[in-house]
């Protein structure tokens, strides 16, 4: 399948979910979507015609200001980069599991957990992945608020 | 180390300290007897928070913080921020500089593979393999050398291009030791598909199926090796990888002899296309011009890495400094793989299991396995449990 | 009598250190390195440099070691394990920082989850400076050290074994 076709489709997978769509580079799709309960259909469109792999799981965060991170899912289709898009809350919000559909999700959420705080529910492995055991609780050092010089001096 | 009773069950917390596997990293394995009934792994060891310090570093002084991430792919991560990062800009590097940048790419690919073959070796107690494998592989860090002056971190890439040429000595240089090489990489792929005590420990051993390779995301050789046909050298070629296609190594079998062979073969077709370039170097300028702000803009940028694709996401926000730079890198996709692999598998062959997807703990870090609600632990250090293989296997045979 | 006696510690501290300095077992410990240390220490060890010529033996267990190369910049994960794996090497040990990363934290100082190098953990006997150093330059590093063994130690300073000894003939 050739860059437009797979960019096409996946438009076409998701649309019922989607938001809107922007296409940042030829071989783009940014797809936006807005509730958390729409990642998993979503997902499962692309995957039910394997439109493409999950490369990497990306955080933002848009400034200590801003109430809401931001999560990027890349799926790659040979050339073509759909990712979804989908805005989390800093409190309280949580994003669903996709290591149920794809195992190899799995990391990558941990990670996203662990550095920015985002909640992952129903993730199957507790514990840091990457952060010491003994890092301080609900300290996030992707988020723009992160403060090197506050946590404790390991001595 | 004492014998387990066939009943009892164990975990075998592996690490951190690995003189073997050079990388403290640490797994966990529930055991059985002799199979694995669990698996867990936990980075950790190598964690630097290398994506934070980017955002405190400009664009520049982040290449040679990239570079480190990983010593012995070095460049093909400096490669993907800089490609990444001239997107952003629109610039361009000149055709020279993309040709010599793939050149540079394809000799770390070899060091990284023979490196491989003899950490391998080491691993299932060939150490005359391990031995002959590294002379070998300095035929490689000579030319490394000669070309950057530096054997490991090279730092062949700046932004807008690169910063060392090859001339007609150096490439000459180049073409006489690829053909020691390839002569040298015959024998080795003679001796790994006929040697019995090696076939032993990876004939059949470790297979994981296309459809498991699929589903568990496994990339780089390591997928190839269950017949996934996935190279981004080809399905997204970038710097001259457009004008000189690979061509993909596949096995279909997708046991540990298999990862040894795609490896193996994967170096035939690097000599040749480092080769090619070297007949077909395209003249003129080595770089160009970058402004010191980049515009502003998000990026995807994607490359494989001697272990698999490497992804990079970079965002912009104008300035001098990046917004934001995600790095995922191949072994922690496999890593799910192994995790899976190894159970149902014989303690003594998860050395070989492990070392098959070729891992790179420091471009992802360490994994520590721990397995919940056990009590009684055994702390093996991995030369330990690579002992144990040995052993396990010299048993066997006589 | 006394003066015979002393003169043999002198023999034997010199035999000691002797076989310290040309027989030692060494131990890697990778604190959270790129690797790129790493590989030329274990390159190190390959047919082209041949550490083992000097006697020296890469040793799995810090019980056999005497002394301990040490790369990386130390992350917060690995500084326990540094500490216990040094307690654990018996006396008289020495530690190598090798790289820049184990100076000083190289590219990755004031990063969040690193110490800054191997001297803010343990102390270290002996600096080689490089990202990475070659292996020439490791095995300088760990021929030098050796070296210093074999130098007749300061006038001021005692000597360990002059004590221990002193101690073994008094009980």
């Amino acid at each position: 399948m050739d860059t437009n076709t797979a960019l096409q489709t996946a438009r076409l997978l998701v649309d019922e979910w989607a938001a809107a769509f922007e296409t940042p580079a030829p071989n783009r799709l940014d797809v936006y979507l807005t509730r958390a309960a729409d990642l998993i259909p979503a997902v499962a469109g692309l995957r039910v015609k394997r439109l493409g792999y999950l490369a990497a799981i990306t955080g933002l965060d848009p400034g200590a200001e801003e109430s809401n991170l931001e999560v990027l899912y890349h799926f790659c289709a040979g050339e073509a980069v759909i990712t979804l898009r989908l805005r989390v809350p800093k409190e309280g919000g949580a994003l669903p599991t996709l290591s149920e559909i794809i195992p190899s999700a799995e990391p990558f959420e941990r990670e996203l957990s662990e550095m920015l705080g985002v909640a992952v529910t129903d993730l199957p492995s507790r514990g840091h992945l990457y952060l010491p055991d003994d890092w301080p609780e609900n300290v996030y050092p992707l988020r723009k608020d992160f403060d090197q010089q506050a946590l404790p001096k390991q001595n | 180390m004492q014998a387990q009773p066939k009943t009892e069950r164990f975990t075998v917390p592996i690490g951190p300290q690995h003189p073997a596997l050079k990388e403290p990293e640490h797994f966990l394995f529930t055991v059985e007897g002799e199979i694995v009934t669990q698996a867990a792994v936990r980075l950790g060891y190598a964690h630097r928070g290398i994506e934070k310090a980017t955002e405190a570093r400009n664009w520049v002084q982040n290449l040679y913080l990239l570079e480190r991430i990983c010593g012995i792919c070095s460049h093909i991560h400096a490669l993907a921020y800089c490609l990444g990062v001239e997107a952003l800009a629109d610039v361009e590097a000149p055709p020279r500089a993309q040709a010599i940048r793939t050149l540079v790419a394809e000799l770390e690919r070899i060091h990284s593979h023979l490196l491989w073959l003899g950490v391998a070796a080491h691993e299932a107690g060939f150490d005359t393999l391990f031995m002959y494998s590294w002379r070998d592989r300095e035929t490689v860090m000579d030319v490394l050398e000669a070309l950057s002056g530096n054997r490991v971190n090279y730092s062949a890439n700046i932004l807008g291009g690169v910063k060392c040429d090859i001339d007609e000595e150096l490439a000459d240089t180049i073409r006489e030791g690829l053909d020691f090489l390839e002569k040298r990489t015959g024998h080795y792929l003679e001796v790994i598909t006929s040697d019995a005590a090696f076939l032993q420990r990876t004939r059949g051993i470790g297979v994981m199926t296309e459809l498991q390779a699929e589903v568990l995301g496994a990339v780089g050789p390591t997928g190839r090796a269950s017949g996934i046909a996935r190279d981004i050298r080809l399905e997204a070629p970038y710097a001259a990888y457009l004008d000189h296609p690979v061509k993909i190594v596949l096995d279909p079998r997708g046991d540990l002899e298999a990862r040894f062979v795609v490896r193996i073969k994967e170096l035939f077709e690097s000599y040749r296309l480092i080769r090619q370039i070297l007949d077909d170097l395209p003249p003129g300028e080595l770089n160009v011009r970058m402004p010191r702000r980049i515009k502003e803009g998000e990026t995807i940028c994607r490359v494989e890495a001697p272990r698999g694709e490497l992804f990079y996401f970079i965002k912009s926000n104008g300035s001098d400094t990046p917004e934001r730079i995600k790095v995922r890198t191949p072994t922690i996709c496999n890593m799910t793989s192994v995790v899976k692999l190894a159970v149902g598998h014989q303690l003594a062959d998860v050395p070989m299991i492990v070392v098959g997807i070729d891992p790179c703990f420091s471009c992802n870090d360490r994994m520590v396995v721990i397995d919940p609600g056990r009590e009684e632990k055994q702390h093996w250090t991995w030369e330990a449990l690579r002992r144990y293989g040995i052993e396990y296997y010299r048993e066997r045979n006589s | 009598m006394k003066s015979n006696a002393k003169a043999w510690q002198n023999v034997l501290s010199q035999v000691k250190t002797w076989a310290r300095a040309n027989s030692p077992w060494v131990l890697h410990f990778n604190s959270g390195s790129c690797n790129g240390c790493d590989i030329e220490i274990l390159a190190a060890l390959t047919p082209r440099y041949d550490l083992e010529r000097f006697g020296i033996k890469l040793m799995g267990s810090p019980r056999h070691a005497d002394v301990l190369i040490c790369t990386g910049a130390v992350t917060r994960q690995a500084r326990e394990r540094l500490e216990r794996i040094h307690g654990q090497i018996h006396e008289p040990k020495f530690v190598i920082a090798v790289g820049s990363c184990a100076l000083s934290g190289g590219v990755f100082q004031n990063c969040y989850n690193v110490m800054g190098g191997v001297d803010k953990v343990i102390p270290v006997d002996a600096y080689v400076p490089g990202c990475p150093p070659r292996p020439e330059a490791i095995i300088d590093g760990v021929v030098k050290l050796l070296s210093s063994l074999t130098a007749p130690p300061p006038e001021h300073l005692p000597h360990k074994e002059d004590d221990m000894e002193q101690g073994n003939r008094d009980s």
